[in-house]
């Protein structure tokens, strides 16, 4: 059960021979969505771009600005077109690319040619880390229908891409449960750190709090999300328990997101002795990977993750929905604080589908915990100002940037309607813009 | 149609976009394709919920047998979670980055928060 099936590992795959990797500099479009190939390292994420407007393909619609949490995504020129004014007003969640109607939103970071590379290199054992959310988009991008689950088709195509440890980063959101219920605990029990606790998981809100609501640091819990926990295991128990030294292992990081590639690029993320992270890439280039391998998805078997760093359990999957990590600390927090099993997991009050979701816990031996659930930042600066204000009345607040949680981040398989850009949702978002505009003149 | 020669890009998408917006399907759709969208992302959610319940033997991450042995009295993180390694590897602090925001502001840029 060591998970140690890359001791030995095996020839690089066939397809590695016959393929160019792009080349840094270079655009390509990944289902429906252009990158720049660029693989940054040892860069202060805070200055980069990680989502940008080709101002030759705009069309000034404004669609955009309705889904920026921020205002980042704003007029720049004459003709209307929009630009991210600047990366310290951006938290790289992505939702404006998702929703632009034109497909004029590109990103700025692709580690894909990079990642070829290591998985040719026969001194490197490249390890894969796929969050939750991914495993339900990946399949729609192989003409699956929306949300199928392919959790074993991914790990089975990770292992013929070459990637020597399949671990997961469902394994981690279990370790996340234990660290952050732990750490609700003892604020709810020793008061020495403050309360309400904000989920820590989205980088997208960690940003947003920084930069927005620093005067509440101390109320972001201080667990890594986990892929923040993820790396720096996987270079140090990983190394441990696959017998392979933390030097040779090369940690990607696959997420359905756009602002983990900014979280992977912290500087203090090197707690392992290395950098914990080496590359983030998101779903749809994952999605692409595998077709340039020329991968059939849908014929592939069902796999598990290797055990040791992989194996997980429901509290972890749905780390991927807005109300999830709310729900998988509750399955934990019930049963310390009572004593007693939590016979039914389902706590369906925290599940939600969008804005700001209130509820109150009873905990026999306890008394009431009370919690919110919130996805979309905007819900969210609701919830910091009460907290500022000394009105809050909760224990633990889940965030989430993106609308819905992290099976709608930006990093996800476009909507079919935004992917063909039909004249329908082109002509919604001219209408939105109307009511949306900012500036006359 | 001469004048739209004449117009800016900017101006003719609004003129154009309102118009036909409105001519074709009125006030409501906006609202209505806000709806659709979060649709496809609730049936998304709902394959979450769907696994959880089907697809995981275990639902609870204190009964994961490889959570167990992370923080047995002779694994990894023996001293439990947030103990001493845990803080080491697993935790973090935050930084204030409101001075990037304040500089931004100063030079005259308008953000909707
Ligand atoms: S990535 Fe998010 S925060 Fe940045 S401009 Fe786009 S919508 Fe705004
Ligand atoms: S909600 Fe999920 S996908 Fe969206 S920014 Fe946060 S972590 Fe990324």
């Amino acid at each position: 059960m060591s998970g140690c099936s890359a001791k030995h590992p095996a020839a690089a795959p066939a397809y590695l021979s016959g393929l160019e990797p792009p080349a840094t500099g270079q655009r390509v479009e990944m289902e429906g969505v252009e990158y720049k190939i660029a693989a940054p390292r040892g860069i202060d994420p805070a200055s980069i771009f990680f989502v940008q407007v080709d101002k030759d393909k705009c069309q000034g619609c404004g669609e955009c600005e309705s889904h920026c949490p921020t205002g980042a995504i704003q007029e720049m020129y004459p003709d209307g077109q929009r630009g991210v004014v600047d990366p310290a007003a951006c938290v790289n969640c992505g939702q404006c690319l998702a929703n632009c109607p034109y497909g004029a939103i590109h990103e700025e970071v692709s580690y894909v040619g990079e990642i070829f590379e290591k998985l040719r290199d026969p001194d490197t054992i490249v390890v894969s880390m796929p969050a939750p959310a991914v495993r339900y988009g990946l399949g729609e991008c192989f003409g699956m229908p929306t949300g199928t689950y392919v959790g074993g088709k991914m790990h089975a195509a990770l292992r013929r891409l070459g990637f020597g440890l399949v671990w997961d980063n469902e394994w981690t959101a279990d370790v996340t449960i234990m660290e952050e219920g732990t750490e609700l605990l003892e604020r709810v029990k020793h008061g020495e750190k403050p309360l309400p606790q904000f989920t820590s998981c989205c980088p997208g809100w960690v940003k947003f709090a920084e930069t927005f609501y620093p005067d509440l640091n101390a109320h972001l819990s201080t667990c890594k999300s986990p892929i923040g926990m993820l790396g720096p295991l996987a270079k140090t128990y990983g190394a441990e328990q696959s017998g392979i030294s933390g030097k040779k292992l090369y940690t990607v990081s696959i997420m359905p997101c756009v602002a983990k590639k900014f979280e992977g690029l912290r500087p203090e993320m090197d707690a392992s002795g290395y950098r914990d992270i080496d590359a983030t890439i998101n779903t749809r280039e994952l999605a692409w990977m595998i077709k340039q391998a020329g991968i059939d998805f849908a014929s592939l078997p069902e796999e598990d993750p290797d055990p040791a760093l992989g194996m997980s359990t429901g509290a972890a999957t749905i780390f991927g929905t807005s109300g999830g990590v709310m729900e998988a600390a509750l399955r934990l927090a019930y049963e310390v604080l009572s004593g007693n099993t939590l016979a039914d997991p389902d706590i369906k009050v925290v599940r939600t589908h969008e804005g700001i979701r209130t509820a109150d816990i009873p905990v026999p031996n306890f008394g009431t915990v009370k919690v919110a659930v919130v996805s979309g930042l905007k819900n969210a600066a609701k919830l910091c100002d009460e907290v500022r204000a000394g009105k809050s009345p909760y224990h633990f607040i889940e965030v989430m940037t993106c609308p819905g949680g992290c099976v709608n981040g930006g990093g996800q398989p476009l909507e079919p309607d935004m992917r063909q850009s039909s004249i329908f949702r082109s002509t919604i978002a001219k209408i939105n813009r109307r009511f949306t505009q900012r500036r006359v003149g | 149609m001469k004048k739209i020669g004449t117009m800016t890009r900017r101006g003719f998408i609004k003129v154009a976009g309102v118009t036909c917006g409105y001519a074709v399907f009125g006030f409501n759709v906006t609202r209505k394709a806000c709806a659709a969208a979060m649709e496809f992302v609730g049936i998304r959610q709902q394959s979450v919920y769907a696994a959880d319940r089907k697809v995981y033997a275990i639902r609870k991450s204190q009964d994961n047998p490889m959570i167990k042995k992370l923080y047995a009295k002779d694994g990894f993180l023996h001293e439990g979670p947030c103990g001493h390694e845990s803080h080491h590897l697993l935790h973090t602090h935050y930084h204030d980055r409101s001075a990037d925001l304040k500089a931004l502001r100063d030079k005259g840029v308008q953000l909707t928060l």
